[in-house]
């Protein structure tokens, strides 16, 4: 039909879209997402397509909570609110592709933002892209048959599918954390001394942990045989100063069942680029 | 030598007065084009000189975009663009879609005159007057029109929002980024019950406490799935996809003035990104492989990151 190699085998309106015979695409079965082209080629290499752009926010009110000046404690009110708000933005996207059918969500972008006018008010928005298997293959879903829900690119996905993997639900911990303030006398001492403060250290170490074994228990209950791309995060969301979050998030994964769908593994070819 | 004289501004220059005349006639065929939706006599030459290649084509391409072209029988032909300065009347948030439209337009407008049948490596850019605060912007696109062996010159090009190597990547799985999808919405949410001394009116709870802000909440979902819905109804326009990878979201609040006692709250929220024609469930396979380089690039890394370690 043409003369250009590049143009073989594109799909008939493709052509006629770069032909200009056609100015619009169609009226129905149009998807939308916050994939990159590059994640759009991989998704759809991996054997999916895209559905729609799923989103699920929460506005939320943090309740006040003081830690004791003098004292490590985790800060239960705003641990509980940080987790029941992320948790409310993100069953209100999963809800979302839900609703039209898909197997999963990847690309999953869990954001906190704070707001100019109010400190003790945050927004939460989990955004991703709804994916469904071309061929409509059941064995993709999440927990209780409810669509997976990734943090993972595009480019992740494909390699986590030919890893023999798929992804199950993105877990997370939150723990926030009062870190105790030094008394005058203790930090007197430490005048001139290289030394270690270890009620610093402790309270750095156990906010962390307790971050990682919330996460991890959450894996658990959806039935995960590991966690992949797990990211720490600290942040203090306009709190007083000593009071920090740390939350773990990653993607709890369980091996492929259908023997007959994972892909040929791929061995990484080794290369060394010349042009950089 | 008379450039030069005037550059260093020891001569007066002698054809100062014709000049200031070439540069009124200029203004005023700008000023028709724009009026009339239509490009000045001037760029419509040199565009048309560039497609008889009377002109050398011009590419804002990388070099291995270059390279990737050639291998798939995609030319340059000339470097297009456009914008337009605009002014937020009534929305900043449906100026966005506005404003980016018409410099779109007028991009494809001179690629028309080229004769091409794409648009490559579309590139996006703003520019703003302190004085002016967020009253007004320019919104600006360039980039590098194409031709592709074997068609005849498009109609209506498309315009293709990612790299010219991204572009034939795109092809080769049957793909063809078409254009700009956006999609913006705006709302007021008047007496949000919400009050910043101590108390959370609708819900009855004192300011100690945890709790979701659920009108607000509800408000702000309603704008953003009416900004998707925009954004799908525009992607369709263009194709069968939209990959907005870029989002905007805003929630501003009022305080009780006379005309609003109850206060209020604004919730905005732009999408856009690069519409695509394809044909769902049917894929050609890129056959990608996985390469380790061993290059090393960590080590750099972590130099870059030397300020988080140290």
């Amino acid at each position: 039909m043409s003369q250009n190699p590049a143009l073989d085998g594109l799909p008939k309106h493709a052509i006629e879209r770069l032909k200009g015979l056609r100015e619009s695409g169609q009226s129905e079965g149009i998807f939308t997402s916050d994939l990159s082209v590059n994640e759009f080629l991989m998704v759809r290499e991996a054997g999916f397509e895209p559905i729609g752009l799923c989103v699920g926010s929460c506005i939320y009110h943090m309740g006040i909570q003081y830690g004791q000046w003098s004292k490590n404690q985790e800060l239960n009110v705003l641990s509980q609110a940080m987790y029941h708000a992320r948790e409310l933005a993100m069953t209100r996207m999963t809800e979302e592709a839900q609703a039209v059918a898909a197997d999963g969500v990847v690309g999953v972008r869990l954001e906190v933002k704070r707001l100019e006018w109010d400190r003790e008010i945050l927004e939460f928005m989990a955004i991703g892209t709804a994916i469904a298997h071309s061929s409509g293959h059941p064995g993709f879903k999440g927990p209780q048959g409810r669509p997976f829900t990734s943090d993972l690119s595009g480019q992740d996905f494909w390699m986590l599918l030919k890893a023999g993997h798929r992804p199950l639900e993105m877990v997370m911990g939150s723990c926030v954390y009062h870190v105790a303030h030094q008394g005058f006398l203790k930090s007197l001492g430490n005048v001139g001394r290289n030394t270690e403060i270890t009620q610093f250290t402790q309270a750095m170490y156990d906010a962390r942990e307790l971050a990682m074994e919330r996460m991890q228990n959450e894996a658990h209950e959806a039935g995960a045989e590991g966690i992949v791309g797990v990211n720490l995060h600290e942040g203090s969301h306009n709190w007083q100063p000593h009071v920090i979050e740390f939350f773990a998030v990653g993607t709890a994964v369980k091996p492929i069942e259908d023997q007959s769908v994972i892909p040929e593994p791929a061995t990484p070819q080794i290369v060394i680029p010349v042009n950089d | 030598m008379g450039l030069l004289g005037r550059i260093v501004g020891g001569t007066p220059d002698p054809d100062a007065a014709q000049h200031a005349a070439e540069q009124q006639a200029r203004d005023a065929a700008w000023q028709t084009a724009l009026d009339t939706g239509h490009l000045p006599d001037f760029v419509i030459k040199r565009l048309s000189d560039t497609r008889n290649r009377k002109l050398p084509w011009v590419s804002t391409t990388s070099i291995g975009s270059l390279l990737a072209m050639r291998t798939h029988g995609i030319r340059p032909v000339g470097m297009v663009s456009g914008n337009c300065w605009f002014n937020f009347g009534f929305s900043w948030t449906k100026g966005h879609a506005a404003g980016w439209h018409s410099a779109i337009e007028r991009m494809v407008q001179e690629a028309v005159l080229l004769g091409a049948n794409a648009i490559v490596d579309v590139r996006m850019k703003v520019s703003r007057l302190a004085e002016l605060g967020r009253e007004q912007m320019d919104f600006a696109v360039y980039g590098t029109a194409v031709t592709i062996d074997s068609l005849p010159p498009s109609k209506v090009p498309v315009v293709a929002t990612v790299s010219a190597l991204e572009f034939v990547r795109l092809l080769e799985a049957g793909i063809v980024p078409v254009g700009l999808a956006i999609g913006a919405h705006y709302d007021w949410l008047y007496q949000p019950a919400y009050r910043r001394q101590g108390v959370v009116s609708n819900l009855a709870v004192t300011a100690y406490q945890n709790c979701e802000l659920t009108a607000i909440s509800a408000f702000a979902n309603r704008v953003r799935q009416a900004a998707y819905g925009l954004l799908a109804s525009d992607g369709a326009r263009l194709g069968t996809g939209v990959l907005a990878r870029t989002q905007f979201s805003e929630l501003l609040y009022f305080e009780p003035d006379e005309n609003y006692p109850g206060g209020r709250c604004m919730y905005r929220h732009i999408a856009m990104g690069t519409a695509v024609q394809h044909e769902p469930g049917m894929h050609r396979p890129v056959n990608v492989r996985a390469v380790f380089s061993v290059q090393d690039k960590p080590m750099r890394r972590s130099l870059e990151l030397s300020e988080e370690v140290i």
